[in-house]
């Protein structure tokens, strides 16, 4: 992508409307694959990785053009390395980050050379998480995705992420080796490349945005899930937005929620678009 | 009447419910009300007071929950409780029953017109070619097309885009001035260089691909030796392949590690006359593992938690630096005025250095012997060059002129060489009717929604 950028769109944009402000240029320390973003209400912030800097960037809510970070996770301490996704803990005040082989966890407030307040790893031949992150601090879950770290380390995750096959959900407090509470893997799930993950904790959903393959231009496969936080094992989605025409979807990257409106935002980068789809059914 | 209703119905969305139901009773006890017959004496409705602002609408909604210290305390304390409620039932796995939702969304943000991320000029067959990174399409046009002010876009000559082509966030290019032959670089969703023959069209394949490193960003090619240069955005690098190569074929060189100072390069610059490759850097790094010479397995890996910012630059090295080599000039400071510096152009006769100075709406001209912290010799900015986020840059040396791509709205420009200041460009080529700005929304790999503000984030 030539040109990094956060658009900050009115929601009842559409067409060509132009973006009520953009974030962009060197003091804002962005680079390009800013694979998630999170707006704390509480805060009234906006976090975003640098992955190239290895740094956690928090914005104010109301940033405007090429404005700095009101804060910066960076250092030795972080363990960050190529974090390009992130999830925020509006309750417990965390930022949680998947990395490699780990989920670190931060306070929200961290600034500067900070140490994860925890750190979650799988025990030998256990897990690997892939990007997706998403908590539900009302069921108190961390919910992640991920392959098997047998099967990465056979190669099978592939340069963008592919074999992104499983939604891991672990008791949210977890710390140091860590088994998944439960797996939502299998042929009937449909999933092979997660991407950006949320949860709607009143209703107990998990929301995913399903490319399928990112190397592939439009991918068969490519869909919007949502699960239960209790389902297991090869179950399919309860609901399904299947990326085809009739649904003007072609490659899902990023969904968010907006419960108050019953509105479901994804994001799609094949169209480079974002699409809002009313779906009362989930809220 | 119906006017009651409604403010009843508005009364039961913005009141709590010991509230409402107080008001109910009250108003049950009163019996039949005549409407415009108060009854002295009785219990009566007599003005109703809506609620603050801040706790109307949301307040069934837990998710918004942290905005308010006393909410988010009750969730804490009443977590189990609001868990059992909220809970859905566990499915087994028999249980296969999916419903499918098929609707059109209710809104869509597109901008459906081609952005200019990437510029080069055939001078021999008299063409400009451009990439456009939001519908994924090379278009090629007449060197002299120039868009009428009254015209909504020009029609390019020809196009090549389609999942064929593989062509996708490309973000750089190269034409092969004996050939015509198109390269494509495509940042790092396909990893894939595409080259296509020079009258290519249309939904094809491409006459050869090179897999690519992941975050491959610009290129450059030395037509005396027959190589490619490609700057790698992370783990940062600059990786030099046959020209000729194709396939799964290795680099012939590569160069990485610690002291190259190369930080997220993205465009680059070879002078073969004066054997120098230059690079340009938006200053994010991290450092590579020192014992393992930077590479894993064959692939650069770098070490966690060694990440830094610095200020961006132009790195400029021997032609053929191989390995871990120090940059012998970087030109790095306030006075550059550097801002996002993206594709780079090199004029070995002039010694001088186009920088397209993205989020500056600038090219920015140094002299290739340039070092530390200067100023530009020439700075091309201002209303009337029509520059907006300028990416691309390429210097027609034939013609003297210089052709820049605008992401920012639509737009290729042609400039005479020496052009300095706010310089009206001499042609301009549109995809789109003047003024229009670009989204710019390439790769938005996640969303976010803002509750306070009722917006849309989109990260690129």
């Amino acid at each position: 992508m030539a040109h990094p950028q956060i658009a900050a769109f009115a929601r009842l944009a559409k067409g060509t409307d132009t973006p009520a402000r953009t974030l962009a240029g060197q003091e804002t320390k962005l680079s390009r694959t800013m694979h998630d973003i999170r707006y704390s209400a509480s805060r009234d912030e906006i976090f975003v990785a640098n992955p190239f800097a290895q740094a956690i960037l928090a914005f104010r809510g109301d940033v405007d053009g090429n404005q700095p970070p009101v804060r910066i996770i960076q250092g030795p301490k972080t363990h960050l390395i190529e974090a390009d996704t992130l999830e925020i803990d509006d309750v417990n005040k965390e930022i949680i980050v998947p990395v490699r082989d780990e989920i670190l966890v931060f306070p929200m407030e961290g600034n500067g050379d900070v140490a994860p307040i925890r750190i979650v790893h799988a025990p030998k031949n256990g897990w690997r998480p892939g990007g997706g992150v998403a908590v539900d601090p009302v069921h108190n879950l961390l919910i992640t995705d991920g392959v098997s770290a047998d099967s990465a380390n056979r190669g099978e995750r592939g340069e963008e992420g592919r074999g992104r096959n499983s939604i891991l959900i672990f008791d949210r407090t977890a710390n140091g080796d860590a088994e998944p509470l439960r797996v939502i893997r299998g042929p009937h799930t449909g999933l092979k490349g997660i991407r950006q993950m949320q949860v709607y904790p009143k209703g107990g959903w998990i929301v995913v945005a399903h490319i399928a393959d990112g190397a592939i231009p439009e991918p068969q496969g490519a869909f919007v899930g949502v699960w239960s936080i209790n389902d297991s094992g090869d179950v399919p989605p309860r609901w399904k937005i299947d990326a085809k025409t009739a649904n003007g979807l072609k490659k899902p990257r990023g969904v968010a929620l907006n419960p108050k409106n019953k509105e479901l935002i994804v994001s799609d980068m094949r169209l480079n678009a974002v699409l809002t789809y009313s779906l009362p059914e989930m809220f | 009447m119906a006017n009651a209703n409604r403010e009843h119905a508005g009364l039961m969305m913005m009141v709590p419910l010991p509230v409402l139901t107080s008001l109910v009773a009250s108003l049950l006890l009163a019996g039949p009300m005549k409407h415009d017959v108060p009854k002295p004496g009785r219990p009566q409705l007599v003005s109703v007071t809506p609620m603050p602002v801040a706790m109307s609408g949301e307040m069934c909604e837990m998710v918004p929950a942290s905005t308010s210290t006393i909410l988010q305390a009750a969730l804490q304390q009443d977590r189990a409780a609001l868990a059992a409620a909220a809970r859905p039932a566990a499915r087994k796995e028999a249980d296969q029953s999916t419903v499918l939702i098929n609707r059109l969304p209710l809104r869509v943000i597109r901008d459906p017109r081609p952005t200019f991320s990437a510029v080069a000029v055939d001078n021999i067959r008299d063409e400009i070619i451009l990439q456009d990174e939001n519908t994924f399409q090379i278009m090629v046009y007449d060197r002299k097309a120039n868009t009428p002010l009254r015209a909504a876009f020009t029609e390019p000559k020809r196009v090549i885009g389609g999942v064929e082509t593989k062509v996708e966030f490309n973000c750089a290019i190269y034409v092969d001035p004996q050939t015509g032959d198109i390269y494509a670089v495509n940042n790092d969703t396909i990893d894939t260089m595409t080259v296509f023959s020079r009258n290519a069209r249309g939904n094809v394949r491409p006459d050869r691909e090179l897999h690519t490193p992941h975050r491959t960003y610009s290129i450059s090619v030395d037509e005396n030796t027959q190589e490619l240069y490609l700057t790698v955005q992370h783990p940062p690098q600059v990786v030099v392949y046959r020209k000729q190569a194709s396939g799964n074929e290795k680099p012939l060189r590569s160069l990485v590690g610690n002291q190259t100072h190369l930080e997220d390069p993205h465009g680059i610059a070879v002078d073969p006359k004066h054997g120098l490759m230059f690079v340009a850097n938006y200053g994010n790094v991290a450092y590579y593992r020192q014992n393992r010479e930077g590479t894993s397995g064959g692939r650069p890996t770098v070490e966690p938690g060694t990440g830094k910012y610095f200020p961006p630059s132009i790195t400029v090295y021997p032609l053929k630096a191989n390995g871990d080599v120090a940059p012998v000039q970087i030109i790095s400071g306030p006075k550059t005025r550097l801002n996002w510096p993206s594709h780079i152009f090199v004029d070995p006769e002039h010694q001088e250095l186009f920088v397209a100075n993205d989020t500056d709406h600038s090219v920015l001209v140094f002299r290739t012997t340039d070092s530390g912290d200067v100023a530009p010799i020439r700075v091309l900015k201002g209303d009337k060059t029509g520059l907006k986020n300028p990416v691309g840059v390429f210097l027609d040396t034939k013609n003297d002129e210089l052709a820049v791509a605008s992401m920012g709205n639509h737009s290729a420009t042609y400039y005479p060489r020496t052009a300095n200041g706010d310089v009206a460009p001499l042609r301009t080529i549109r995809s789109a009717p003047p003024g229009t700005p670009a989204l710019q929304i390439g790769n938005p790999g996640a969303v976010a929604y803002d509750s306070k503000r009722d917006q849309i984030l989109v990260p690129n």
